[in-house]
């Protein structure tokens, strides 16, 4: 399990890694959608702000849409998850990230975001 | 209030999430929706359908009363057979779907869907004028199981019907089962061959357990209305309230196989379908796959040359062909046809689609 791992109340992920961050979907929120059958992600080089919508998940039962836990620029998306959004549900959450960003607002930006632990027992 | 069925405890038992449904606390999935819709195309599925609703009508004039009622020919209905009709209102849209069966002589059960009970029950009282007839809404007493698949037939007969004895598709019988008094129709809503049997409420968790003990070797799991949703859709079978509803005629609706053209007696509504089946609609119901990498969903436009044309009414992944697909109304006005493309509004992006004809699946529940 990631130890640095924060949580927003919609459910997307964020972590520091190798001085960038990792964005993906909770195990709450993957499990909740069900069999995800869809995934669609932003272009390379793109900027979002904390809260812009930046791609969309779909399951057999619903499409949900990803929200940016902090502001920053797409450096890569996780393209295996194009041709087989599948593995969101089988492989563990927290390797299958969405995409990786640059973000010089990351400290400014997770106020409302919280620890893994108390965000599980918030949801569950 | 919420409505549970008989069979609520053994869906918690089986680590079902619930979710409401008409009204009902109904199961949506026990496992995953992807893996029962294809193990019901594959072996068996067990549904519970106890949300359903059971009308029986009976009396001197049943015959000519739902002759009144539906567009159907109710007339060609011999004793234990069924018939796909509708419930139409005066201006012929569909106040509901249903199955009309006729058990024998002068008595027949109407099975209707559970977002329409109540509705229908009114509507039916409320038509009912001078009919010698008798209505009586039992829905509140029976539950309703459905078990469907290649494997349905060997699993109701390791249950101890032999398939001798089994009714045959669109056929009713009254017997026993489990050594309790049920109907069981040879029907469906999957596009696959399969069972539907109805019985008293006290008897439902019997039923259940012990078809699926009998379904064991035949891999028989219990289903929830998210397969039989993406199940329907692949038949591309009408759900009520998406494609359905009371400002849409079962002519718009693709149904004109279920209306007889020649039916000599009146019957509400007959006015507007009779003009239609002359003169055309303006809308009607299609089916189509998206080409593009996107999902229709309920509600998404459908645009052709970037205009409005019309809107899905239906739209999801399909398992057993691994792409896109919908159900939608379209403008008549167009003349597009099979192959034609149109657009699908996604998020504010147009995703190309193609008008299709329902085939999507090779149905197994015609014949036999």
């Amino acid at each position: 399990m990631i130890d640095n791992m924060l949580c927003s109340k919609s459910h997307e992920y964020v972590y520091e890694k190798d001085g960038n961050y990792c964005i993906g979907l909770t195990d709450f929120a993957i499990e909740q959608l069900g069999d995800i059958v869809f995934v669609e992600l932003p272009e390379v080089g793109s900027y979002y702000s904390k809260g812009e919508i930046f791609g969309t998940v779909e399951s057999v039962k619903a499409a949900s849409e990803l929200y940016m836990p902090v502001s920053g620029k797409i450096i890569e998306t996780n393209e295996k998850l194009i041709e087989k959004p599948e593995l969101l549900n089988e492989e563990p959450f927290d390797g299958m990230w969405l995409i990786k960003i640059s973000s010089d607002s990351f400290n400014e930006d997770i106020g409302d975001l919280t620890d893994y632990n108390k965000y599980k027992e918030e949801v569950e | 209030m919420v409505k549970r069925t008989f069979l609520y405890d053994e869906h918690l038992k089986l680590n079902a999430k619930m979710v409401d449904f008409a009204g009902w606390e109904m199961p949506v999935q026990y496992h995953s929706i992807i893996e029962e819709h294809n193990n019901v195309r594959k072996n068996a599925g067990i549904f519970d359908v106890s949300h359903m609703g059971e009308i029986f009508v009976s009396g001197k004039e049943s015959l000519n009363f739902i002759q009144y009622l539906v567009p159907q020919n109710i007339e060609k209905l011999t004793d234990g057979k069924a018939m796909y009709c509708q419930l139409t209102n005066t201006n012929g849209g569909i106040v509901d779907d249903l199955l009309v069966y006729k058990l024998k002589d002068t008595n027949y059960l109407l099975v209707v869907n559970a977002s329409r009970v109540e509705n229908d029950y009114e509507w039916i009282i409320k038509n009912k004028n001078s009919f010698d007839v008798i209505i009586e809404n039992k829905s509140d007493i029976y539950s309703m199981i459905a078990i469907q698949g290649p494997k349905a037939s060997d699993i109701i007969e390791k249950a101890g019907l032999i398939k001798e004895e089994q009714p045959k598709t669109l056929c009713i019988k009254e017997t026993s089962l489990f050594d309790s008094k049920i109907y069981i129709s040879r029907t469906g809503y999957t596009g696959e061959d399969g069972f539907e049997i109805i019985m008293k409420n006290e008897d439902a968790v019997k039923f259940w357990n012990l078809i699926l003990k009998a379904g064991e070797k035949y891999n028989l799991l219990p289903v929830g209305l998210g397969a039989r949703d993406t199940l329907r859709l692949e038949a591309a079978m009408s759900l009520y309230g998406n494609e359905l509803n009371e400002t849409t005629t079962p002519i718009e609706a693709n149904l004109s196989w279920s209306v007889d053209k020649n039916k000599k007696e009146n019957y509400i509504g007959k006015k507007v379908i009779e003009s239609q089946l002359a003169n055309g609609t303006e809308k009607k119901l299609i089916a189509f796959k998206m080409i593009e990498r996107a999902i229709a969903r309920h509600e998404y436009e459908i645009m052709y040359n970037n205009e409005n044309i019309g809107k899905v009414t239906s739209g999801g992944f399909a398992p057993s062909l691994g792409f896109n697909i919908g159900l939608g109304y379209i403008k008549t006005n167009k003349n597009l046809k099979n192959g034609d493309i149109i657009q699908i509004m996604v998020r504010n992006k147009l995703y190309n689609a193609q008008i299709t004809n329902k085939n999507f699946i090779i149905k197994h529940n015609k014949g036999n």
